[in-house]
């Protein structure tokens, strides 16, 4: 046997007197090498990777994170530029915040489908109830990641993301106002809003985040990987623990296949992650912080786009449910789960309410998220100036029906009326108005607005009698070519020549 | 063997060197960086953004007068543009844009708007030596019967083949529809009438003063006091009774 050289018995005796002291052949090595069930190794096990994906993804928000730091400033008048910096000056800084963007929201989504797996396949149940209930606190933390991200873009999207956080939050009974004080540091949004959310970003929330997934990875390690789940083998907390013993005893090593499909979903994440992020580019910052600016068009990320759908959708007199009940309800639900059921069967195939309840939840989340998404509720605040009269109509209109939609646009209708599908959609598109609403009822819309104070405003006192009748000759055109207006009698031949009613009602203008 | 090491290397050196050279597309375009409105410069993005929407795209088709009009822009002086755009004109549906006059746009933008307007659509072979002069005689609503009368008979040669013989109205031809309206004409400038009737409306197929489609055979351009007189005539019908048009608004309290 050769004889190491004297270089490398010096290392050799480093390398023992290290492992000694922080045993790591004692410890750390049997840990990684850990029994797990052996049917992990087979295509089942690929149900067991989109945990350790949240983990990868974590590890680039904390390395991109910090080049981020190194660059942004967390001050009310330099946030903004520091990140138009990182977008068009510093060399792939725009990179860093595109993947720091998309690895965050990738973490999102690993996290729920991590935990909807969790949850279809029972493995929330005994002995896992800790490791899920520390989960759903993970998932909050992610969450506040998210937001107090979106903050410190400091556009309007975060400034006004802030307000409503903050209206939200003063609506808390007695404590609102204290809240409000400790979140925005001061009575209004200002400087000190953004250093509070930089400290929650940089500091508090992964903090929490570090020290609930120690917790987390403790828990996984302690009770094990629970085993993929077989039709008919149900959980019995009395029998359990020996049952997943005697699986351990025909189990494989974690440090070996479960390891390498953990690592192979990973790297394809993390390329898939990085392509995004170099194909999409940076999410904002959009319009520079101007709280003044009326055409802002504010929105969630993407996340919180379902609630933000459920407020602007729901009843006035639910509002405060929604902000402050409906998401303590939902985490106590959450936390709940495996307290309500914590034995029996964990196959998907004989747990039909947990899937119907998956299906029911992503299918509300979904069409909510779209909603938001698109918030047909808003008003285009541009539309009046910017989105043009389709030409089809205005090569059909005569002079007054001209004139008249030049009115339309004047009063900014079109902010909430859109025609032939542009416009806003607050209202109803207004393309065949005129075979739906008389020439008397279009005079009662407008000038009266929606009857008990509804969402269309009155304009009778804003408009002259000459650009109502105007704007009506326009609005009673708006109708497929051949058409009669709405209101129209075709005379019966009993009764002799009947006067067309829509037409002689209010005046004799021309209706042909 | 080397020669295909070569070949290898060659073409990973060409693929390093297309790599370096390569944008993904994520990269920000430093033409999107993100301008408070007040810093928005360019004329297509400030046209589409504030006149669109009356005006059409690119300046015609819209319902209000087209500004991308050889005829309009030949004609109009620069000032009055720059006036119009500025603060608007009174009573009518074009808004003042200026921002002390709580309109979105700032003085230095007005002005792109307003010189970007024959930058981009005036025509050299137009000239305004040949053309009759913008600017109408009478602003407000005074005119006289003379002018009144004489306006009827350029009326009936230049306007009621398609108007009717009092701008009742036609259903020849194009659908005009009735001009003799008092709520319309109210909503309309002097100036405006007379724009129109020089320029017509080229993209809806109104001729212009000078053309003769639907109009007489024997039909001569009009002049600049034919033009002044049929603005009168149009100006007088402004202040008829309403035929029980009018509407009375039913504002609930």
């Amino acid at each position: 046997m050769k004889q190491d050289s004297p270089m490398m018995q010096h290392l050799k005796h480093a390398a023992a007197w290290c492992d000694h002291r922080l045993g790591i052949s004692e410890v750390w090595l049997p840990m990684m090498r850990h029994p797990v069930p052996k049917s992990v190794e087979g295509p089942m096990g690929w149900w067991y990777v989109f945990g350790s994906a949240s983990l990868t993804f974590l590890m680039i928000q904390i390395l991109t994170g910090i080049g981020l730091a190194m660059v942004y400033v967390p001050s009310a008048s330099e946030a903004y530029e520091s990140l138009l910096y990182l977008d068009y000056e510093q060399p792939l800084g725009w990179f860093l915040r595109a993947l720091h963007y998309y690895a965050g929201s990738g973490m999102v989504v690993m996290v729920l489908v991590h935990m909807t797996q969790v949850f279809l396949q029972g493995a929330y149940k005994y002995p896992r109830e800790l490791t899920w209930v520390v989960g759903v606190f993970l998932l909050l933390c992610v969450l506040g990641m998210f937001f107090s991200g979106q903050i410190l873009r400091w556009d309007p999207d975060a400034y006004w993301g802030l307000a409503v956080a903050g209206s939200m939050a003063g609506r808390v009974p007695f404590l609102g106002p204290v809240i409000v004080h400790t979140l925005l540091g001061g009575d209004i949004i200002g400087g000190e809003s953004l250093s509070r959310f930089f400290t929650l970003h940089v500091f508090v929330i992964p903090g929490a985040l570090l020290g609930l997934l120690a917790v987390h990875l403790w828990l996984v390690l302690r009770c094990g990987v629970s085993k993929p789940p077989r039709p008919g083998e149900s959980v019995d907390p009395r029998t359990y623990d020996a049952e997943y013993e005697q699986e351990l005893k025909n189990g494989v090593p974690f440090l070996g296949e479960a390891m390498v499909k953990d690592m192979l979903f990973s790297a394809l994440a993390t390329i898939v992650v990085v392509l995004i992020a170099s194909i999409l580019g940076p999410k904002g910052p959009t319009d520079p912080p101007l709280p003044t600016m009326g055409g802002a068009n504010p929105r969630p990320e993407w996340p919180f786009l379902w609630i933000f759908a459920m407020l602007a959708l729901s009843p006035r007199d639910v509002e405060t449910f929604i902000m402050l009940v409906f998401p303590v309800v939902v985490i106590v639900i959450l936390v709940l789960v495996p307290f309500v059921s914590n034995r029996g069967e964990r196959s998907p195939s004989r747990r039909p309410v947990a899937v119907l309840v998956v299906i029911v939840t992503y299918t509300a989340l979904g069409v909510l998220t779209y909603l938001g998404a698109t918030a047909p509720w808003s008003p285009k605040m541009h539309a009046w100036t910017g989105d043009a009269i389709p030409v089809s109509m205005v090569e059909r209109s005569n002079v007054s029906e001209l004139v008249g939609s030049t009115v339309f646009q004047y009063k900014n209708c079109r902010n909430c009326h859109a025609l032939d599908g542009i416009g806003g959609r607050r209202g109803p598109d207004l393309t065949d108005v005129g075979t739906r609403l008389t020439r008397d009822q279009l005079i009662d819309q407008v000038s009266n607005g929606t009857p008990g104070g509804g969402l269309m405003p009155a304009f009778g006192k804003q408009i002259t009698p000459a650009e109502m009748t105007i704007l009506v000759d326009f609005l009673v055109s708006l109708r497929p070519e051949g058409t009669k207006p709405a209101g129209w009698a075709t005379p019966e031949p009993s009764l002799g020549e009947a006067p067309p009613q829509a037409a002689a009602s209010t005046d004799d203008r021309d209706e042909t | 063997m080397r020669h295909a090491a070569v070949t290898y290397g060659a073409a990973l050196a060409a693929m390093l060197a297309a790599g370096c050279g390569y944008t993904p597309p994520g990269k920000p375009n430093p033409a999107d960086r993100p301008r408070t409105p007040a810093q928005i410069t360019d004329f297509d993005f400030l046209f589409q953004q504030n006149c669109t929407g009356c005006h059409g795209d690119d300046g015609k088709f819209g319902p209000a007068p087209p500004l991308n009009d050889p005829i309009f822009l030949a004609i109009v002086p620069d000032a009055e543009l720059l006036d119009v755009i500025t603060n608007g004109r009174d009573g009518t549906p074009m808004p003042a844009f200026a921002r002390r006059l709580e309109g979105p746009l700032e003085e230095d933008q007005i002005k792109i708007i307003a010189e970007g307007l024959k930058k981009h659509w005036k025509s050299s072979k137009l000239s305004e030596d040949k053309l009759p002069p913008y600017t109408v005689a009478a602003k407000d609503e005074a005119t006289s019967t003379a002018d009144t009368e004489a306006g009827k008979k350029v009326f009936a040669r230049a306007c009621a083949s398609c108007h009717g013989d009092n701008g009742q109205g036609s259903s020849e031809g194009h659908k005009p529809g009735r001009i003799n309206d008092p709520d319309l004409l109210s909503l309309m400038s002097n100036q405006t009438l007379r724009r129109i009737i020089i320029t017509g409306r080229p993209d809806l197929g109104m001729p212009s003063f000078a053309e003769d489609d639907g109009r007489p055979g024997d039909y001569q351009p009009l002049t600049s006091e034919e033009i002044d007189a049929l603005v009168a005539l149009l100006a007088s019908w402004r202040n008829q009774p309403r035929s029980g048009a009018t509407v009375t608004l039913n504002v609930r309290k």
